[in-house]
């Protein structure tokens, strides 16, 4: 079934996408579908970037500094105009929340792919949301509904731990966890500190700490006319530092009665703001089962993709539609969700170094393919990463049956990959889908702070492994002088001869 | 191949008897280990006696030194030990935001002397030992590469 047939031409003509990285490609992808001439930006630092060469043209934005160009309204607006572009797409993270930014495009007579700039404007403001929430009859985590002030007896009042977080803030940035009452004066400076440093903001507010808890969202997709889909729940419990490194829909944690009760939240809080495009609605989950709203995004989500595969909806390309005036029609109002989908993030993180990122030259990119399996990148081998930008390289998604097959099917999608030259969270990732409590789907926010410490000390059979490899690979160089002698370094024509030659024998 | 003494991570290992490397790739060093009838990706990255192998998406140092290198390191080493002034390098790449430390001042071992943001993080780079700073070559604002020198400690 085609969903785009009943479109004769293509909803606009040249749309500009306003990022990178594996985002970018994933626009560009949905606008080749809808016959759309996609338009890339680049910063000086992405000139040979694959969004750039994926894309008809790449307009210049500016040097590599985010604040000067991926963030930069007015370098990208003037890139629409030279590129004669009628939609902004702004994927996720850089401007796609920004309310002056899709002020600034409505305003240029273009349309942003995305909600009303009032939309972004109340909904960024986390406080107002809550507030919002709660009038509309969504439970919201307990704390504060007004910015913390110093009267610290009313924070204290919410029981410990807590967070305090930025009320510009959002995603997992801008939070600050306090385990005692007398840590709280001295937090709540470096929070707000921290808040007008990020965001310009030092507004702050308190939740307790729910734990354990799981971190469930619901994907929205709305259009101009009052129509809202839900598309399913995403489970995105696995996470470090407030960051998610796996989603899997559906949630292994979440019966019939509890989606049903999340789906009509994430309705309600929809219902409060004007809102036409892909949105989120994310909420904590407590052992009870009982769900807390903690924010809405009005964008796209990195973790769309396993949506798309459990629903067969081009979430991308509906929200390009939506924002063209385009009406849902009913196989999306109506999704029939298949089987089990989950996504690994690659990161260019050291895992066995708390998560630190690792930048550097990426040699050997060698990514899975097969039955189920999707990957959207944005690397491929020989890329130079830096430090200035986000460190996700790709997303690793499969689909199956069900959850079990789908986690054997991750298991051999992650064995087929194989990444040189750089750190990357893939023996993190490869360590996890063996552990039981994944396995069952038995795992909260807290799991990776409580199991991986143990998970990655080296053992002494990859020790063993490795001492062999290194071996192997000497004893194929031709022989060997003092320390530092270069002669067997991997360019030299001579290394690479004898190697071949050992490797016929 | 007992000629070579390994190190995995700074600790003495034994390689695994029974495994062989076959290379795919002799440019990117991928390869696979086979023992017995499995095989497992790696890639083996490095010249002379400084390897990274990846294997199960992890990167492990290892070291395989001949005899004749490891006399020669430790003679190195002796050399070294007379230890003058050190300079303390980034450990990653990233932006200079602050820096803590001015010449002259006396800093104790682990003390933050600069902090780097890289990919919206902040990392503090500290002292690796107790000295005196004698030198300071970097300012907030600066972007660094990984293993610039930033200050130097006596």
């Amino acid at each position: 079934m085609s969903l785009h047939t009943d479109r004769p031409r293509p909803p606009f003509e040249r749309l500009l996408i306003a990022n990178r990285g594996e985002i970018a490609v994933r626009v560009i992808r949905a606008c080749r579908e809808l016959g759309i001439s996609p338009i890339a930006v680049h910063s000086d630092a992405d000139v040979d970037a694959i969004h750039v060469r994926q894309a008809d043209a790449s307009q210049r934005i500016g040097p590599p500094s985010p604040a000067e160009s991926y963030l930069s309204i007015e370098a990208i607006l003037e890139a629409a105009h030279r590129s004669g572009a009628q939609a902004i797409h702004p994927g996720y993270g850089f401007l796609s929340e920004n309310a002056d930014f899709a002020r600034a495009v409505a305003d240029a007579g273009l349309t942003f792919v995305g909600p009303p700039a009032e939309t972004l404007a109340s909904l960024g403001n986390k406080l107002a949301a809550r507030r919002g929430a709660e009038s509309a009859g969504v439970p919201i985590v307990p704390g504060t509904t007004v910015a913390v002030d110093d009267d610290l007896d009313g924070v204290a009042a919410i029981g410990f731990p807590l967070m305090l977080k930025a009320a510009a803030g959002g995603g997992g940035r801008g939070m600050r966890r306090v385990d005692a009452e007398d840590g709280l004066g001295e937090a709540l400076v470096a929070a707000r500190r921290e808040a007008v440093s990020a965001f310009g903001d030092g507004t702050v507010y308190a939740e307790r700490l729910l734990a354990p808890a799981r971190h469930v969202e619901v994907q929205l997709l709305g259009d101009r006319h009052g129509n809202l889909a839900v598309l399913g729940e995403r489970d995105c419990s696995v996470q470090r530092r407030h960051q998610k490194l796996v989603e899997e829909t559906p949630s292994p944690a979440v019966d019939l009665e509890t989606r049903a009760a999340l789906f009509d939240s994430a309705r309600r809080v929809a219902g409060t703001v004007d809102f036409h495009n892909a949105a989120t609605v994310e909420f904590l989950l407590d052992a009870e089962r009982r769900h807390y709203f903690l924010e809405m995004n009005t964008r796209l989500q990195v973790e769309h993709g396993v949506t798309e595969m459990a629903t067969g909806v081009d979430i991308v390309a509906w929200q390009i539609r939506v924002a063209a005036g385009d009406t849902l029609p009913d196989a999306i109002l109506q999704p029939e969700p298949r089987g089990h989908a989950i996504e690994v993030r690659l990161y260019a993180e050291d895992p066995y170094a708390d998560f630190r990122p690792s930048a550097g030259h990426l040699t050997v990119w060698r990514l899975p393919d097969g039955p189920g399996v999707r990957v959207d990148a944005g690397v491929e081998a020989d890329t130079v990463l830096r430090s200035e930008y986000d460190p996700l390289l790709a997303k690793l998604m499969v689909h199956a049956e069900d959850r079990p097959a789908a986690v054997d099917r991750l298991r051999r999608a992650l064995d087929e990959t194989l990444i040189g030259g750089v750190q990357t969270d893939a023996g993190f990732l490869r360590w996890l889908v063996d552990r039981p409590e994944f396995i069952e789907g038995a795992y909260d926010t807290g799991f990776i702070a409580e199991h991986w410490p143990a998970g990655q000390r080296l053992g002494p059979e990859e020790a063993s492994l490795a001492a062999a490899a290194a071996i192997g690979m000497r004893a194929m160089e031709p022989a060997t002088g003092g320390p530092s002698q270069p002669a067997a370094a991997e360019g030299s024509a001579w290394g690479r001869t004898a190697r071949l030659e050992a490797r016929r024998g | 191949m007992s000629d070579f003494e390994v190190q995995v991570e700074g600790q003495p290992v034994e390689a695994a008897p029974d495994v062989r490397l076959l290379l795919d790739d002799p440019v990117t060093g991928v390869g696979r280990l086979i023992r017995g009838d499995t095989a497992i990706a790696v890639i083996v990255e490095g010249s002379g006696s400084d390897r990274v192998v990846t294997l199960r998406g992890r990167r492990i140092a290892v070291s395989v030194r001949s005899w004749r290198e490891r006399i020669l390191a430790e003679a190195e080493r002796a050399a070294a030990s007379h230890a003058g002034p050190i300079a303390v390098t980034a450990t990653l790449p990233g932006l200079v935001v602050a820096v803590g430390a001015t010449v002259g001042d006396e800093v104790e071992e682990g003390a933050s002397l600069v902090t780097i943001e890289a990919m919206k993080m902040q990392n503090e780079v500290r002292a690796p030992r107790a000295g005196r700073v004698i030198e300071v070559s970097v300012e907030p604002g600066q972007t660094v590469a990984t293993g610039a020198a930033m200050l130097r400690l006596e």
